[in-house]
């Protein structure tokens, strides 16, 4: 019994060493990835698959499932809350995409020379980030409150009294954008100091010999060379802006959706519908329908970009 | 690196048949905890305790917990979490959802329908006793009932009322006696105490259960209603409008904010108590907050202000015990209820009167109870709710969400959003219309 096990062993040891090597690299390669491509897949593959097909159904939250094929999708064009919600993302988006674009751009500008000064201002910049997006909200709530608020006094103070930043619908969503670009624009800062770094010194003394002042070097050097950076912030942030959790947690925290529904983003009328009404199944369907957008806007990103790559590449 | 169990050094393959053994330990051990939650006692999920902000309130619920442990052998544990987490978040549902609901939990009547056309409301009705049944007034009871059976027994009954500031009211030059008793004067008074930096009169400005909560009672008072006996909806009434445009008007004659401090319209220590408005909407509970909280704050009490020509009515909310008739245990589960809310036992009465008076500040749902604490809820604040504001109190609607959402929208739409009232409640009114013609569940009431 022995001898033939170790006669299997020995057999079985003799095949793999005639396994060429780049098979032997394939295959351990294919095993040191395998833990982590089961992790995506467990928990964002697979639950990405269940929520699709969760979406054919009408689900009571109770374990009670119907089949009900497109009907969740049939019923989004019948509901006026998600062609609002819908229109609140899309709003959102284009003014915190820009703003965030612009914002990390110029604070990246400001602070790229490394001097002690700029570290600080740099931490200062991306100390947001740190704190917890709760607190975020809060803190943005107190300073937004009628009478008493920082933001009121100071419209105040340019002769806009009576200004309620979260309170008034045609105003609360641009008060949201505001607290989401100032907390996320450290972070973007970073990744455009690390694009501004990249681009080569020679290139602004040379266009500096041939009399190039500092607007001209910043539209036909850094602003063509940052077009990696500016694509990745790009991509990034309107992914945050149409489905990311820190718009979904500043609405949570500062407005409920309210008022009005003037700031129900698609995602928080996602949750709403899932976990305020127990429908399942209409969430399912809708968070499909944005994972579509997204990867169509991201699509547009890469046709554009001809798939990202740029002329110098 | 070296293998330290066999001194040799970790190869590729050791160290992948290493990770294999570990997992298949792992698998191993789920049959073992699954076996542990088996055995495990009835999950009693809830928002109070232990360790909850109220301590009051967190040591009556282990107190109830452990009086029943110790002399049963159903054995009861709690699973406090947090109230952003709880029905107003996601943990209470996905439990559900996912089918680990808790055998016992907390639902207030806004919420009972959703439950209770779920399938996992418990019927109670087979452990209480006659007696104990006819202890719990109609108007307590009612929104807990489908026909004839009770599923959900109230630990307490919360009316709503108003709160003023002294302090702003004497800063006014007005005294006690002026406060308002119409919809007019609440306008005119609220509007005669707004400052600059003070606002005159609160309501809820946050979409959600607790502002349709607050408002139902000022639709109430001029006679409007929901529905008809039909089962249409009679939402677009003139009543309805006039209750929209009182809170509209609040808002557009700036005696109302737009925004509340704190948690919302419900926290009065942020508002009232730090004077960020002179008279706030609130419930019975304010009491024991402002106790707690802000103990030198000089307040009082009114009830609501009707409109001309209309009657008294205030709204009274409260959260019930349930049991899950999904759940390990439900007939246990039904037992511990009844046993800690709902018994004759002299006990049992108590442990409300200690909620309602030493744990919270609220009213009993028992007569029983309401007897046996007659002095505590005849003192101060609390004794004003008792006389004035209580025996108006109806019980808060219970509603199936889609119906919620839209109310919600009329009041959100016509309080902040600038949209006429009429409208508004003419709108509500179609959505609640369609969503019935096709609605099968309990009836709302």
């Amino acid at each position: 019994m022995t001898a033939a096990v170790a006669k299997r062993e020995v057999a079985r040891r003799r095949r793999a060493a005639h396994l060429p090597n780049e098979r032997r690299e394939a295959i351990a390669g294919l095993l040191f990835i395998l833990p982590d491509t089961l992790g995506l897949f467990v928990f964002l593959g697979l639950p990405m698959i269940l929520a699709i097909a969760l979406s054919a159904f009408d689900v009571d939250g109770f374990g009670g499932y119907r089949f009900v094929g497109l009907g969740n999708y049939v019923r989004m064009t019948a509901d006026p809350l998600f062609w609002s919600s819908l229109r609140v993302t899309l709003v959102f988006a284009a003014m915190a995409v820009p703003l965030l674009y612009v914002t990390g751009l110029s604070l990246a500008l400001l602070v790229q020379r490394s001097s002690r000064f700029n570290t600080a201002m740099r931490f200062l910049f991306f100390a947001p980030q740190v704190v917890s997006l709760v607190v975020v909200g809060l803190v943005w709530q107190l300073m937004s409150v009628e009478k008493l608020g920082v933001l009121p006094r100071f419209a105040a103070s340019l002769g806009f009294g009576g200004v309620s930043f979260l309170g008034d619908p045609s105003i609360a969503l641009f008060t949201i954008v505001l607290a989401f670009v100032w907390f996320l624009m450290g972070f973007y800062m970073l990744i455009f100091i690390g694009g501004l770094q990249d681009i080569p010194r020679e290139y602004y003394e040379a266009a500096r010999m041939d009399g190039a002042g500092r607007r001209a070097s910043f539209w036909h050097i850094t602003l063509p060379l940052l077009k990696p950076t500016s694509f990745f912030v790009l991509i990034v942030s309107t992914v945050t802006a149409v489905a990311g959790q820190q718009a979904f947690d500043l609405v949570y925290v500062m407005t409920k959706g309210g008022p009005a529904n003037s700031t129900l983003l698609l995602i928080s009328y996602i949750y709403q519908q899932a976990f305020r009404y127990g429908a399942f199944g209409y969430a399912a369907a809708m968070a499909t329908l944005l994972v579509v957008i997204l990867m169509a806007i991201t699509l547009i990103f890469f046709a554009a970009t001809r798939g990202g790559r740029f002329q110098y590449d | 690196m070296t293998n330290e169990l066999t001194g040799r050094p970790w190869s590729r393959r050791s160290f992948l048949k290493a990770g294999a053994g570990l997992g298949a330990v792992g698998l191993a051990g789920l049959p073992l905890a699954a076996a542990r939650a088996e055995s495990a006692a009835m999950n009693f999920m809830q928002f109070i305790g232990p360790g909850g902000p109220a301590k009051t309130q967190s040591d009556w619920i282990v107190q109830l917990v452990d009086a029943w442990n110790s002399a049963h052998d159903e054995k009861v544990s709690l699973e406090y979490v947090p109230d952003s987490e709880y029905i107003g978040g996601t943990k209470l549902s996905s439990s559900f959802a996912s089918g680990a609901g808790p055998d016992v939990f907390l639902i207030s009547p806004g919420d009972f329908l959703r439950y209770y056309n779920g399938g996992v409301l418990a019927d109670l009705s087979p452990f209480i006793e006659p007696a104990a049944r006819a202890d719990f007034p109609e108007t307590v009871i009612a929104n807990r009932m489908v026909d004839g059976k009770i599923f959900g027994v109230p630990m307490e009954v919360e009316p709503m009322a108003f709160y003023y500031s002294v302090k702003a009211f004497e800063d006014a030059g007005l005294s006690e006696k002026d406060v308002p008793k119409t919809w007019d004067e609440l306008l005119e008074i609220g509007k005669k105490l707004t400052t600059s930096d003070r606002y005159g009169v609160l309501f809820e400005t946050a979409p959600g259960y607790y502002q349709n909560f607050t408002w139902y009672p000022f639709m109430w008072q001029g006679g409007g209603e929901f529905q008809d006996a039909s089962g249409k909806s009679t939402f677009d009434s003139p009543a309805t409008v006039s209750a929209l445009k009182l809170w509209q008007d609040a808002v557009a004659s700036g005696a109302a904010p737009r925004q509340a401090l704190g948690g919302g319209g419900s926290d009065i220590v942020a508002n009232l108590g730090s004077g960020y408005c002179a008279i706030q909407n609130m419930g019975i509970w304010g009491i024991s907050d402002m106790a707690n909280n802000a103990p030198d704050f000089k307040y009082g009490v009114f009830r609501l202000p009707v409109p001309t020509g209309g009657k008294y009515v205030t709204v009274g909310g409260g959260w019930a015990f349930v049991a899950n008739a999904r759940g390990r245990n439900p007939e246990a589960a039904g037992r511990f209820i009844a046993w800690a809310l709902a018994s004759m036992s002299p006990d049992s009465i108590q442990r409300v009167v200690d909620w309602c008076t030493v744990a919270k500040s609220d009213m009993p749902p028992r007569d029983s109870a309401l007897k046996a604490g007659a002095a505590a809820f005849d003192k101060g604040e609390l004794g004003v709710f008792t006389r004035e504001i209580h025996p108006g109190t109806r019980a808060e609607p219970r509603l199936p969400p889609e119906v919620y959402k839209s109310i919600s929208d009329a009041i959100q739409g016509a309080m902040l959003g600038g949209v006429d009232a009429a409208e508004a409640a003419r709108i509500a009114s179609q959505q609640i219309d369609g969503f019935l013609a096709t609605y099968k569940g309990a009836p709302l009431l």
